[in-house]
């Protein structure tokens, strides 16, 4: 097993897809906090009340958008370029290897989520010094939310990973999970926030505090995330297992 | 030494591969043959557990192939199917290979020397060209040093001197005493490699023979076939009396056809000798029909 999860590390960092999706995930956060940061400062919020802090760096957490992507490339990838027959050569045993997987998926997206939420912090702080602010690194929250944004991009990356297990086809794995975020959470949400809480990215957004209505305590957030990354997981594993490949 | 023992695989109503069963035994080089879509390629998969077989089994030295404990040690394969991540280097390449197997990646230099790589190690599999990737899939499968080699069309996309360079290989793996089963549509190419070929079609058996039986056939027509063929029975001689009226001959020269002809007095009106690729494709293609394959 443990040669399985080295292997699969070694082929992630021998493709070019981990550091453009770290950057991809760092810019998207950069970006998402000082518009944050610009837009809270022209509200009635205060920048340093809770509310403001969750208003901003929640934003940071938009980062696991693009660690559910790197995990759906990192599964579906391997099928479109048809390196799964040597992979399953190499380990007749499958579910091995769709283990081996979620664990690298999950350290890619822990080690996102870290870059994304010390740059967030990094530009927060910056842009809170330009409008005449000291971001309050003592205030309990602040650093609740960046480990929110950990959770969230790791268990974003596991689900990508089960996503694309399940979903061998890569356009189709990428345009499902686009849509679903993209489209019917957002719906959903707005028809029926009792039901769209306890979707996915909303889940996610609760894990990081974002200030939405109606949404799932944190903790709970973090919970229902678990169980969707376990569940599309058992069913990736278990399609991965008996389907030919 | 590797069996198919009644193999069928079924998408829907097609099979695929249909009770298929042969051996291929160590020591020998096992040419697999068939018109395409014939089912070599999902034979070799369920060998491979890659698909789950519809019914029999496929038997690697006893074992199913999901049951080894360490399958790159035991079982070298290239196929078609097989892929390359086109951003990854050639060496990286075999590195996954070898961490995931738990192999010493120290040979990997050795490897690619062997296979003519050394040069295009720390390039993108991307720019490789058809032959190259052969030869980085040949390396793969030679990692482990395994003592059954399982290659489907090993010699697509490779230059002539590589074509004699695998025929080579293959010759000194079966001589070690290795399991070599090999696939092919390069008929010719077989005959000169293979020490048994087995052709199918449609899914199905429907030829097997040694090479070596093969080889040098002649083929004599006569004005009085009765006469001849009684001739060549006096003589000792195995044959075979066509409904065409030709009189096929395995493993005789035309010289000694010539000397028995006259002996009995018959008039040769056509004297052809086959060679044993000539021989494998007059089988191949009455047992397989020919026409979908021409």
């Amino acid at each position: 097993m443990r040669e399985l999860v080295a292997a699969e590390w070694l082929k992630l960092r021998t493709t070019r897809l981990p550091y453009g999706m770290v950057g991809a995930a760092i810019g998207l956060a950069v970006a998402a906090v000082a518009g944050g940061v610009l837009a809270t400062a022209r509200s009635d919020t205060a920048l340093t009340s809770t509310r403001g802090l969750d208003q901003v760096l929640s934003l940071a957490g938009t980062g696991a958008l693009v660690t559910l992507l790197t995990g759906i490339l990192v599964a579906a990838g391997e099928y479109r370029h048809g390196t799964a027959t040597d992979t399953f050569l190499t380990a007749p045993r499958r579910h091995r290897v769709v283990i081996a997987k979620l664990a690298v998926g999950a350290a890619l997206g822990l080690a996102t989520g870290l870059m994304t939420a010390t740059t967030g912090l990094g530009t927060a702080a910056a842009l809170f010094q330009m409008e005449g602010d000291t971001l309050p690194l003592g205030d309990g929250e602040v650093w609740l939310i960046l480990a929110g944004t950990l959770g969230y991009a790791t268990l974003f990356a596991v689900l990508g990973v089960a996503l694309g297990t399940l979903i061998r086809n890569q356009v189709l794995a990428v345009a499902v999970a686009l849509a679903w975020i993209g489209i019917v959470e957002h719906i959903l949400i707005s028809l029926a926030p009792a039901v769209g809480r306890w979707l996915p990215a909303m889940a996610g957004q609760a894990v990081v505090r974002a200030p939405i209505e109606e949404m799932l305590p944190p903790l709970g957030g973090l919970a229902v995330l678990t169980t969707y990354a376990v569940v599309v997981g058992a069913f990736g594993l278990r399609a991965a297992v008996s389907r030919d490949v | 030494m590797i069996e198919f023992k009644g193999l069928t695989k079924r998408y829907g109503e097609h099979r695929a591969v249909d009770g298929l069963s042969f051996s291929a035994p160590a020591g020998q080089v096992t040419g697999f043959v068939g018109p395409n879509g014939a089912g070599k390629t999902t034979a070799f998969r369920c060998l491979l557990g890659l698909a789950q077989p519809t019914a029999g089994a496929a038997l690697i030295d006893g074992h199913r192939y999901r049951d080894l404990p360490r399958p790159r040690r035991q079982v070298g394969v290239m196929l078609e199917s097989t892929g390359f991540h086109p951003a990854r280097t050639g060496r990286n390449h075999l590195r996954v290979l070898a961490w995931a197997a738990g192999i010493d990646s120290a040979q990997i230099d050795d490897l690619l020397e062997l296979v003519g790589l050394r040069g295009a190690a720390d390039r993108r599999v991307g720019g490789y060209s058809l032959g190259m990737r052969q030869r980085l899939g040949l390396a793969g499968a030679l990692l482990g040093d395994p003592p059954t080699i399982v290659l489907d069309e090993p010699v697509n996309g490779l230059d002539p001197a590589g074509v004699s360079w695998v025929r080579r290989l293959l010759r000194a793996w079966a001589s070690e005493g290795r399991t070599v089963v090999v696939s092919s549509h390069l008929l010719t190419e077989l005959a000169q490699v293979a020490d048994r070929v087995v052709v199918i079609r449609a899914g199905r058996l429907v030829a097997e023979a040694e090479v070596g039986s093969l080889a040098d056939s002649v083929t004599v027509r006569v004005d009085r076939p009765d006469a001849m063929a009684a001739a060549l029975q006096a003589a000792g001689m195995t044959y075979e009396l066509r409904a065409d009226g030709a009189i096929w001959v395995p493993g005789r020269d035309p010289a000694e056809i010539g000397h028995i002809a006259a002996g009995a007095s018959v008039a040769v009106t056509e004297l052809a000798r086959s060679t044993a690729g000539d021989s494998l494709e007059a089988l191949f293609f009455t047992a397989t029909g020919g026409a979908d394959h021409a």
